[in-house]
């Protein structure tokens, strides 16, 4: 469905995207995850033809960035990182405009009300909150069904329950079988939703794997736990695979001893922190 | 095209709704009844009053010719007010990834109200202009104009940041119209310092009469249009 080979780009003279590759398949969910000024957007906006100027060869939904025409949009959606929304318009005449200009569109009103904005449908975008545009924001770019779909940040400055929402709308569109480019800086995010992420870090994919893989690499699971010797706190780390052979552990189990004990996964963020040696936040 | 159709209806839309706008589309009208009435009626009383044969109707070209570059100029001050508008919401580039397109946000916001302008400015030239002018250079003149003002429309947009320095620099840009008294006042070759000015071309086409100086009016005009636009362009990205 996406096809990135030996991608080269940059703003300026000095190199910043450096021969960047990989495939996406139909029906993927696929995470570029990366701390500040890495090149999501930069990379999104290639993507999705914004950008010209690049070197190296971008296949999406089978046609080549740069030689692609207007009818290549009637397939692609796009949440930008910033709302880009009339503001003196209402939501509702946003979205009727907006639907004009494709050949079919889905039901406004059911849109808007899968976000819980049905009720604001007729207030000016102006009197939105930023949590409301981004919600607006999003369903935008699913008004016209496409077959894929280039988030940027959808989630960033909503409230849990509402991330919640749209979370489930994402995976609703995978569900659906389209093809969805998530960028995020949260690795909660990124693990429960994407098939595959990408590490961006200074316009350079650093790993690019399943979540699950990435973790698991990283070795497995582990126990910490506390117990008390003569008076001292003592803390021990046992590999989650190692502990019959503990014997330490398995005495405290038998004689109620733990003071405490708790299983700790590396998350997505550890993996990242150790790959990149950088913080995503 | 039908997107495209949309995405300039909407341009209307903003226009028709914002009362300043709006106003200033009215402005080549209110000038054109201005001139056409007040000026023929001021040299009567001027030639009267100072007991001369003609004060102003040796100027009255000129006039024309400020007619014929306000409408455009305004059509397009206007479109560029919409375009920073569009801009700060991030709207141009979204179009840019929509089936309207980067090129046909750029000819729904530059060619279309140019186009409408050249055609407003034909027919307020053919009723109020105070000079005789052929119907072929008439059209000429405003078709030049009408280039003119989209090179205008491109400076606006891609020097300012918002509305209020649009407002700021659309003041300056007038420098823009400043060629057009200089083949009035200006016999020697120091005219030539005012030559990457198109309007100082399309002021002098109009005193000469010689058509060749279409040649530079347009060209003069395309550089400007080029050069701008690969500013724009970037912005738009
Ligand atoms: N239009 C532009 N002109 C010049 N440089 C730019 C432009 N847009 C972005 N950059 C630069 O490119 C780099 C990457 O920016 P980009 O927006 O892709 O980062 P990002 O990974 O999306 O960051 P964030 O997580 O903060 O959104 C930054 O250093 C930024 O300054
Ligand atoms: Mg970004």
């Amino acid at each position: 469905m996406i096809s990135v080979k030996n991608l080269n780009f940059s703003y300026t003279r000095t190199p910043f995207i450096k021969n960047v590759g990989f495939e996406v398949k139909t029906g993927e969910i696929f995470g570029f995850l990366g701390p500040s000024g890495a090149g999501k957007s930069t990379l999104q906006k290639i993507l999705t033809g914004l950008l010209t100027g690049f070197k190296g060869s971008v296949l999406v939904n089978g046609e080549a960035i740069g030689q692609h025409n207007n009818s290549f949009y009637e397939n692609i959606g796009v949440d930008f990182e910033f709302p880009s929304l009339y503001e003196k318009l209402t939501a509702y005449e946003n979205l009727k405009f907006f639907a004009s200009l494709y050949q079919k569109h889905r039901d406004i009103n059911t849109l808007l009300s899968k976000v819980g904005l049905l009720n604001d449908a007729n207030k000016k975008v102006s009197d939105f909150s930023k949590g409301m545009k981004s919600r607006l924001n999003f369903i935008k770019a699913l008004l016209h069904d496409p077959q894929v779909l280039f988030l940027d940040e959808p989630t960033s400055g909503l409230d849990p329950s509402n991330a919640r929402v749209m979370k489930d709308l994402i995976l609703n569109e995978k569900a659906k079988g389209k093809t969805i480019i998530l960028t995020t800086h949260n690795m909660y995010d990124a693990t429960e939703l994407c098939d595959r992420v990408a590490f961006i870090v200074d316009g350079n994919i650093k790993a690019l794997d399943t979540p699950r893989n990435l973790i698991m690499k990283r070795g497995a699971s582990k126990i910490a736990y506390t117990y008390s010797d003569s008076g001292r706190e003592i803390k021990m780390e046992v590999p989650l695979n190692k502990t019959s052979e503990d014997e330490t552990f398995l005495r405290l189990i038998r004689t109620n001893c733990l003071l405490s004990i708790h299983s700790g996964e590396p998350t997505l963020n550890d993996i990242f922190v150790e790959l990149t040696g950088r913080q995503l936040q | 095209m039908r997107p495209l159709f949309h995405c300039f209806h909407i341009f209307l839309r903003q226009i028709s709704r914002d009362s300043m706008l709006f106003a200033v589309l009215t402005a080549p009208v209110l000038t054109a009844c201005a001139f056409r009435f007040g000026i023929p009626y001021a040299e009567v009383l001027l030639c009267a009053y100072f007991d001369k044969v003609s004060i102003l109707s040796g100027y009255y070209l000129l006039f024309d010719l400020f007619l014929a570059v306000m409408t455009p100029y305004m059509f397009c001050f206007a479109s560029s007010m919409v375009m920073l508008t569009e801009l700060d919401e991030n709207m141009a580039r979204y179009m840019a990834v929509t089936p309207v397109g980067k090129q046909g946000y750029i000819m729904s916001r530059l060619v279309f109200p140019g186009t409408i302008a050249f055609i407003v400015s034909v027919i307020l030239m053919h009723f109020f202009s105070l000079t005789m002018w052929s119907a072929p250079f008439m059209t000429l003149t405003c078709f030049l104009t009408s280039l003119l003002s989209i090179a205008v429309s491109l400076l606006l947009v891609s020097f300012s940041h918002n509305r209020v320095e649009g407002m700021a620099l659309a003041k300056l840009s007038g420098m823009i119209m400043l060629g057009l008294p200089v083949p009035f006042f200006l016999f020697s070759r120091t005219q030539y310092l005012f030559c990457i000015l198109p309007s100082f071309w399309i002021a002098k086409l109009c005193v000469d009469g010689n058509l060749l100086l279409t040649i530079p009016a347009v060209l003069t005009s395309l550089l400007w249009i080029l050069v701008l636009y690969g500013r724009f362009e970037k912005i738009l990205s």
